[in-house]
Order: structure tokens, then sequence, then C-alpha cells
């Protein structure tokens, strides 16, 4: 049992960190106020660079590739990295990517959807993928700061991919609930910063304690989510991918109303970018069953239904 | 990182679990019942901790020269993660393993060194914690009771409460005060002192967490010689804060929570009543509460082991660890309530008591939950 990263996971770490203080990674609102900053120069470094190759480096691994996406949602801006990091290097290393990824039925818009340049289609038995050619997706208006689409008339050229379905989606609900940590830790250090800042009765909002013990009781859920999902990226176990998923889609609900209630109106407004971490966590509480599926999954897994 | 377990770990694990299953009787359940500051439970550790001891599992992580095997911070994790899931067969004997030794061997004088510390190694001493009293718990360094310097000797007035095992104790580990006032904490100095002294009066509380496990303890006129003071006058804080190191996760209680679960479920698949989605979720969200607290601990044991200090990371595994035993309570009683009045299911209702008591023995969750605040997320102080 080990809780430090390696030389090189610690490596890419410090890299990463580095590219996450550049300019195409910070706050600015959004082109005609839409509801999410998705950063094409951020994705091209990270692409270029090769990080969302990470997991298949043996020193680096699934690990270093979970961690990476839980740091990268913590960003304000929009970069697909769970789908590229935690399921390309397994599926189809070389499947053109941003990847948008349809788990089940695609009876909703989908996230990524109008950026991507490949889709991975995670069904019951059997994974698919297919490229996005010009016109194949119709954007969709959405609450939700993503870039969200449907797929539209032009009819996609699938192939088949030869993964076990199951442990793909696993890797999926390990990817997804890196995202909503990172989500929910890009959330808490803006609520954090706002909470410090702002004088109310005299006072910081953060001396309250009832502020208090709530955001640190965010902090613990955040803190364990992480390592919940370390675990499962490391392991590759069924009820450990569960676990990961459930555990954060559960506590997405008291995290976010509470970053809501301490930032006030100023997070009701898109000057600000609170919603950007919320309401990726919102959307993605509902995703792979949603919450009470994923911990029934837990249960399932570990001692059967009966 | 790594989240597997060495083989030299796991080896160790098997090799504690084989000791239990061995020397833990056919009525240990009905021992264990009572809570581990019970007569029951007190009695048996002095039974069960020497045999402990000559199987070299009562200290193993302490050094050689005071009959330790030398072993790390993660033997010593298992072996309480095992002892406490098994219902704690040490009793009160796991403070003394955990930091009261330690503590001695640090700080203590070559006389109190030589007088407790080896008894400690053989299983065979009862310490209570004269820590908390009637107005200062949570505020520790509120205490009033006082220890006044008289020729060679302190004579100490004032009372203790909520005290653990004092019934039985042979000796206290107690903190009074030789200066200032209430609130002052470089006026507390540690007294290591016999229960039979006279003037010392215990009285047992009543409570909800097993029989004699919470006491008042009484202090008039108590004198005991200098020799039986810890450190210099007013160390006390600072020595706590080295004792409490190892101590700062607290108790495993997620073992026994994830232990208890596995029965609650198995309880329910028999009942054929483990079926329904909303059942299998609450189970699922027990089981994950369990698994976030062992990983938020584990990450501080890491940082021990490595000597590094793990900081605020331990008040967040402490949370996370109340919370564990209170979504494994509540499961049992919303699904398995008939087990919690009579019946013969043992580790619920031990499991119960416990988890009731998690988010306050050793500092209430709210405690940490202001340290998490202001040293970890770096918010300002409350105001007064």
């Amino acid at each position: 049992m080990r809780f430090e990263f390696n030389e090189d996971q610690a490596a890419l770490a410090s890299a990463l960190d580095q590219i996450m203080l550049s300019a195409e990674a910070g706050w600015k609102t959004a082109e005609n106020w839409q509801r999410f900053d998705w950063s094409q120069d951020l994705d091209r470094t990270l692409e270029e660079n090769g990080y969302y190759d990470c997991a298949s480096e043996e020193t680096l691994g699934p690990l270093a590739a979970a961690a990476m996406v839980y740091r990268l949602n913590s960003l304000p801006v929009a970069v697909e990295s769970a789908a590229s990091a935690l399921l390309r290097p397994f599926c189809a290393p070389d499947l053109p990517r941003p990847i948008a990824v349809i788990d089940g039925e695609a009876d909703s818009a989908i996230r990524f959807l109008p950026v991507a340049r490949s889709l991975i289609h995670i069904g019951k038995q059997d994974v698919r993928c297919a490229l996005l050619p010009a016109g194949a997706v119709v954007p969709s208006e959405s609450l939700f700061a993503y870039p969200m689409g449907v797929l539209g008339d032009v009819p996609l050229e699938w192939s088949s991919v030869d993964v076990d379905a199951e442990a793909t989606r696993n890797r999926w609900r390990v990817a997804v609930a890196a995202e909503i940590a990172g989500s929910l830790k890009g959330g808490l250090e803006a609520v954090l910063a706002h909470v410090r800042d702002r004088h109310q009765f005299g006072r910081p909002l953060g001396s309250f304690q009832a502020i208090q013990h709530r955001l640190a009781e965010a902090a613990v859920t955040i803190e364990a989510s992480y390592l919940l999902v370390l675990k499962a990226a490391q392991t590759g176990d069924p009820v450990d991918a569960a676990t990961a998923l459930g555990y954060v889609q559960e506590a997405t609900t008291t995290v976010v109303y509470d970053f809501h209630q301490f930032m006030g109106a100023m997070g009701l407004t898109l000057e600000h970018p609170l919603h950007r971490w919320t309401y990726r966590a919102k959307l993605l509480r509902s995703s792979l069953g949603g919450a009470q599926l994923n911990q029934a999954l837990i249960a399932k897994r570990r001692w059967g239904s009966r | 990182m790594d989240f597997e377990w060495t083989e030299k770990d796991r080896a160790f694990r098997a090799r504690v679990r084989d000791f239990l299953d061995r020397e833990l009787p056919e009525n240990w359940d009905e021992i264990r019942r009572h809570g581990p500051g019970s007569r029951e439970q007190t009695e048996f550790s002095l039974k069960f901790c020497p045999k402990l001891a000559a199987a070299g599992l009562l200290v193993p992580h302490w050094p050689a020269e005071w009959g330790g095997g030398g072993l790390s911070n993660w033997e010593h994790f298992i072996l309480g993660e095992e002892m406490w899931a098994a219902g704690e067969p040490r009793g009160a004997q796991y403070m003394n393993v955990n930091w009261i030794g330690p503590t001695l061997m640090r700080f203590g004088s070559d006389e109190q060194r030589r007088r407790y510390v080896s008894q400690m190694a053989a299983g065979k001493a009862i310490w209570c914690q004269g820590f908390s009293e009637p107005n200062a718990g949570s505020d520790l360094a509120a205490l009033r009771t006082r220890a006044t310097p008289d020729g060679d000797d302190y004579v100490v007035n004032g009372s203790k409460i909520w005290t653990s095992y004092a019934g039985l104790a042979e000796h206290c580990f107690l903190l009074a005060r030789t200066s200032g006032k209430a609130g002052d904490k470089s006026g507390i100095t540690i007294f290591l002192v016999p229960m039979d002294t006279p003037g010392i009066d215990v009285r047992s509380i009543p409570s909800l967490i097993g029989h004699g496990d919470i006491h008042e303890t009484f202090f008039t006129d108590v004198r005991i010689p200098a020799s039986a003071r810890l450190g210099a006058e007013g160390e006390a804080w600072s020595i706590i804060n080295y004792s409490l190191a190892n101590e700062r996760v607290g108790i495993p209680r997620y073992e026994l929570s994830a232990r208890v679960l596995e029965g609650m479920v198995n309880e329910l698949i028999v009942r054929g009543a483990f079926s329904d989605t909303d059942v299998l979720a609450r189970a699922g969200a027990a089981a994950a509460a369990c698994e976030a607290a062992r990983l938020l601990v584990y990450r501080v044991v890491d940082q021990l082991a490595n000597g590094k200090d793990p900081g605020t990371d331990a008040n967040i595994a402490r949370v996370a660890v109340a919370k564990a035993d209170h979504a494994v309570s509540d499961f049992g009683l919303d699904f398995l309530p008939d087990t919690y009045s009579g019946g013969d299911h043992h580790a619920h209702l031990a499991h119960h008591e416990r988890a009731i008591v998690a988010g306050i023995a050793a500092g209430a969750a709210e405690i940490q939950l202001g340290i998490i605040a202001r040293r970890h997320l770096m918010l300002p102080r409350e105001a007064c």
C-alpha cells in the first residue's frame, strides 16, 4: 500500500500543473454567453504532448490517467479527457479524438459530440466505434456545461472493437467518477476563494461555522472520491469501479447544493464559472444509470441479489 | 501509488487472524457484548494480552529493547483493524500498545520506564486516560484539576469525567494544571497516578455504550510524589501532541463496520430480502462509505510509515470514519430493525453501541471539521 506517486507519475502531474496554469486553461466568459467553454487550444496541447496516451505507459498506467482526468476537470474550461485517456488506450488507440461516448441507447443529447471526431458506443454485449463525418452531429441547446449534441441522419460506419463490453463500461465508470470528483474539486476551490474574500455582517463568509463545516464535509467527500477513483483505476476491479462512481454520484447532490448556497447570487450568473463545475456534476450524476443504480451495483457485485 | 497489500502485510494479517481464531473462546460474543471497558472484557484482556505478547503480537511495532518486534506502522495498523473488528479483545490495553507505552519510552524517567513499560509489553497493565472534565471536553485546555506542589509531592484536587476504563484501571495517565488558568495550555502537566492512591474515588456512569465504560473520577487531596510527573511541568500539551500522532486517525472502526455490514447482508439474503434496488443501494452506499474511510485512513498510515506529518489528512479521515459507522448502523436499523431488540444479534448491538461514539470519542467530528476548515481549506478563524 503506497499513497505517493512514483517518479514518472509525479513528473506527469507537475508538467500538467504547468499546462493548467496557461491562459487557454483559465476562466473566461464564453462567446454568446454559452454555458461551456470548449478549449481547443488546451486540448491540442495535451494531445500533441501525448498526455492522453499515458495509461499505456507502464510506469504511468490507468491510475495516472485517472488522476489527470480528475485534475483537468477541475478547470473551468472543458476538454475531453475521460474517454481519450481511460477508454481509447484500451479500445482503439488510433481512434481520432476528441471522442464522445454513448453508453447504452443514444436517447438523449451526448456531451462532447459537437467537437468530437469519433464515437465509442458501449452496448450491452459489444463495443463499437465510428468516425464522425461532417454533418453527422446536430448541436443541442443544453443546461449543462458541455458542448452537447445528437446524431443526425448521416449514417455512420461502425466497426466493432474486440474488447469486453462490461469491462469497458467499468472503465467508463471510473472515468466518469474521475470527471465528477474533479468537477467538484474545481467548484470547491472557486467557492473557497469566494468565502475567503466576500464579507457580510462585517466578516468573511468563510468565518461562519455553518459554512466552514459544510465545506469541510465537501472536502472530505472529494478527497475520498479521488482516492476511490485512483484505486478503481489501478485495480480494474468491478466492485471498485461501482464504488467510485456510486459514491461520488450520491455525494454530488449535497455538495452542489452547498456550493451554490455559499456563492449566492453570484453563482447564478454566467459571469462566474461556478456553473461550469456544478452543471457538469449534475449531468454526470445521472450517467451510467445514475447514483442509485451504481450504489446498488456495488452491492450486487459484492453479494449478488437474492 | 499502489493499493495492493504487500506479501509481508498479508502474511501478518493472516497471522493475527489465525491467532484470534485459535485464542478467542466460544463465548467471546457474549463477553464482547459488554463493551471494551466492561469488567468482563477487562478481565478477559488480562488473560488474552499475555498470550498475544507471547506470540509477538501485542507490541510488534515497538522497538526490540522494549519487547517489540520493530515492525512498521502498517503492521501496527493491521493489528488494530483485526483487533477492533474482533471486538477489541485487548480491552483497555490497546491504549498502552498504541500510545501510552511509546510515550513513556520517549518521555519517561528510567524509573517510570522500568516500572511501567515492561508490564505493558507483558499484557498485564490497565490504564485509564484522565483527560476530560465537566467543563473541558472538546476544549481540553480548559481543564481545572489542579496539582499543587507541596514539598516533594503534588496534591491533586479536581475531577475527571467520561473516563473510559477508570473502574478497573490500576493507573491513570492524568492531565492536571500546575499553573495558569483554565484555557492556558502551558500550565498543564502529566502525572502517572496509581488508582489506589488515597483520595481517588471512581463512580461508574450508566451509559449507552456498554457496561462500565464511562466514569466520573474525583481527586480529593490526592498526594502523589514528584517522581510521578511525566516530563517537566507545563509540558503536557507538547507531549500529548507527540503521543497522539499515531492515534490521529483513531480506532479503525470501518473494519468492524464493513464486517458487520457483511453480516447484515447475509441475514437479509437468508430472509430473501436482498433484492429491492433500494435495499441494494443502501447496502452499496454503506459499503462505499466504509471503503472511503478506509482509503483516507490508509493515506495517513502511509504518511506515518514514511515519517511524514499527515497534518489535516488525519482529521479528514476521522470524519469519514464516523460517517461510515453511522451508514452501516442506519442500514441495520432500517432493514433489520427486529435484530436490535432481544434476540442474539450481538454483533449488531455491539456495533450500534460503538457507532454512536464514533463522532464523539477522541475529539468530536465538529472539532475535526473546524480544523479541516481552518488548516486545510485555509478559511478564516471563526469570530467569537
